[in-house]
């Protein structure tokens, strides 16, 4: 796989250049938020202000990740079709993710505007690719450790954790391209806590870079995680600083891609990052040059 | 008298303190427990540890890691017992009975296959001492690993007072397609237990009875 540009929906991102996504849940029992964007109005809020916060993308979920209430597909289908039309019309240039495992509802979403399915659960649905290849979406590839969806990890264990992220979620890209997936639309994300414990997670930030040498954008989403939490013994409201160190270790290993909740804190890591990197310029440098 | 002594302990990954790193200190009393239980057994000739996994025999030099659980520094040679044997390799290993010789053995059989085993265990020759690795239920709360069953609970103290009082009958009679549906690891284990039990008759003390993570361990000791 050699390194390739990003497009997604109208926008293209270089190899050098972090796409940052905004979280915007539709759930009422997200583990984070706890339902703060459930109600239309205040979902639509959220979404303007992570565009004026300098978010690329925004993530919609209608699932919860975690165990929960049980979400049917029109429920789901309910909280996240209409909305994505409506975030569509209002921002044009936006690139917009759904965050679902069925391919029913990543076919509609699709149809309502949608441009990348953010697939957390690794192909559970064995349709998804067909209705991301049909739809022209992109496609986020994921590494659960073959758990099911809405489950949690009980006792996983990797011989080398890195080793299979990048053996799984390769499989699943090189799946998605034979299922006609544009190649240029395929993340991968080692998918953090997602199948894995706490040392298995920091294990993954620990070696991105394996994961980046593989030439997929490599998107993380490390915002506010357990794995975060168990380290610093800090609940999910508290994790904030150790949400930007992970981001800023990942984007300096290769990742491009980053899934957050607050938007503003990430994107000024980035911009110092992309500087760091040498991928972009300081805005001015005036101090003892005059 | 063969089976001269016998102890249950559990086998969760967070027993080993490089694994739970700060959590360690919280499973110090189960820990201590553990190694209480299987000092029962170090006058034995041979110490046969015995626990969940698809069914094989291996010899006392087996290796084992906790790498898979993410604490890459706590191993023995190559890596081939399943996560049950390792946690009882590794209490072993600490405790008064490292010096006997030792054999482990994995079973995932049917409950008559394991009584059988057990029996045919208690019919040897050798004085043996019995180190049951198991685990109660992984669905006992709403924080559970696995989320819970409302018979996790019931099952759990039904293991917890077979195991105090050394009731065969009950350990025998545990149905292996609930204890499947409840992530009971421990069924086949004490079910060769039972089988051990049958033909010897040990009296049963239970030391420990918890589930601090929503899983259930026990420890108990038969002497």
């Amino acid at each position: 796989m050699d390194e390739h540009v990003l497009r997604l929906g109208s926008r293209s991102f270089g190899v050098d250049e972090f796409a940052l996504m905004a979280i915007v849940n539709r759930t009422p029992d997200s583990f984070f938020d706890r339902g703060a964007t459930y109600a239309t109005e205040a979902a639509y809020d959220a979404i303007d202000k992570a565009v004026a916060d300098g978010a690329d993308l925004v993530d919609i979920g209608g699932v919860k990740a975690g165990y929960g209430e049980p979400v049917s597909e029109e429920e789901e289908l309910r909280r996240t079709v209409d909305f994505v039309a409506g975030i569509r019309a209002r921002h044009p240039d936006l690139v917009i993710s759904v965050d679902t495992y069925r391919s029913g509802v990543a076919k509609r979403v699709a149809d309502a505007g949608a441009d990348l399915i953010n697939d957390t659960w690794a192909g559970a649905d064995p349709d998804l690719v067909y209705a991301a290849a049909e739809a022209g979406t992109g496609l986020v590839c994921s590494h659960v450790g073959g758990l099911s969806p809405r489950t949690d990890p009980h006792r996983m264990a990797y011989d080398d954790v890195v080793a299979d992220v990048i053996r799984t979620t390769t499989a699943l890209a090189d799946r998605a391209v034979a299922a006609g997936v544009r190649t240029d639309g395929i993340l991968i994300d080692p998918t953090h806590d997602f199948g894995k414990n706490t040392l298995q997670s920091l294990e993954l930030t620990r070696r991105l870079d394996e994961l980046a040498a593989t030439g997929w954008p490599v998107l993380v989403a490390v915002s506010n995680k357990d794995f975060i939490g168990e380290t610093l013994e800090l609940p999910p409201g508290q994790r904030g600083a150790g949400t930007l160190a992970a981001l800023s270790v990942s984007a300096w290993l290769g990742a491009q891609v980053f899934r957050v909740h607050d938007v503003p804190a990430a994107r000024q890591a980035l911009d110092l990052i992309a500087v760091l990197r040498g991928a972009a310029q300081p805005a001015g440098t005036r101090r003892s040059l005059a | 008298m063969p089976v001269i002594a016998a102890a249950v302990c559990p086998h969760p990954p967070l027993l080993v303190p490089e694994v739970a790193s700060g959590a360690a200190p919280e499973l110090d009393d189960l820990r201590a427990a553990c190694l209480a239980a299987i000092e029962h057994l170090s006058t034995a000739e041979l110490l046969l540890v015995l626990g969940a996994g698809p069914s094989q025999r291996y010899d006392g030099s087996a290796g084992w890691s906790f790498a898979p659980y993410g604490a890459a520094g706590v191993r023995a040679g190559e890596s081939v017992l399943p996560l049950s044997l390792a946690i009882g390799a590794w209490l072993v290993e600490q405790s008064k009975a490292a010096a006997v010789p030792r054999v482990y053995v994995a079973v995932d059989e049917a409950s008559a296959k394991c009584l059988e085993l057990g029996r045919e265990i208690a019919a040897g020759n050798e004085r043996i001492g019995l180190l049951v690795m198991g685990d109660g239920s992984a669905r006992r709360s709403e924080h559970s690993p696995v989320h819970l069953h409302p018979r996790a609970e019931i099952f759990d103290t039904t293991v917890a007072t077979a195991l105090a009082e050394a009731d065969h009958a009950v350990l025998a009679a545990l149905d292996p397609d609930l204890a499947t549906e409840l992530q009971a690891a421990g069924r086949a284990p004490w079910q060769v237990l039972a089988g051990v039990l049958q033909q010897t008759p040990l009296t049963g003390t239970l030391s420990y009875h918890a589930a601090p993570y929503g899983v259930g361990y026990f420890v108990a000791t038969f002497t």
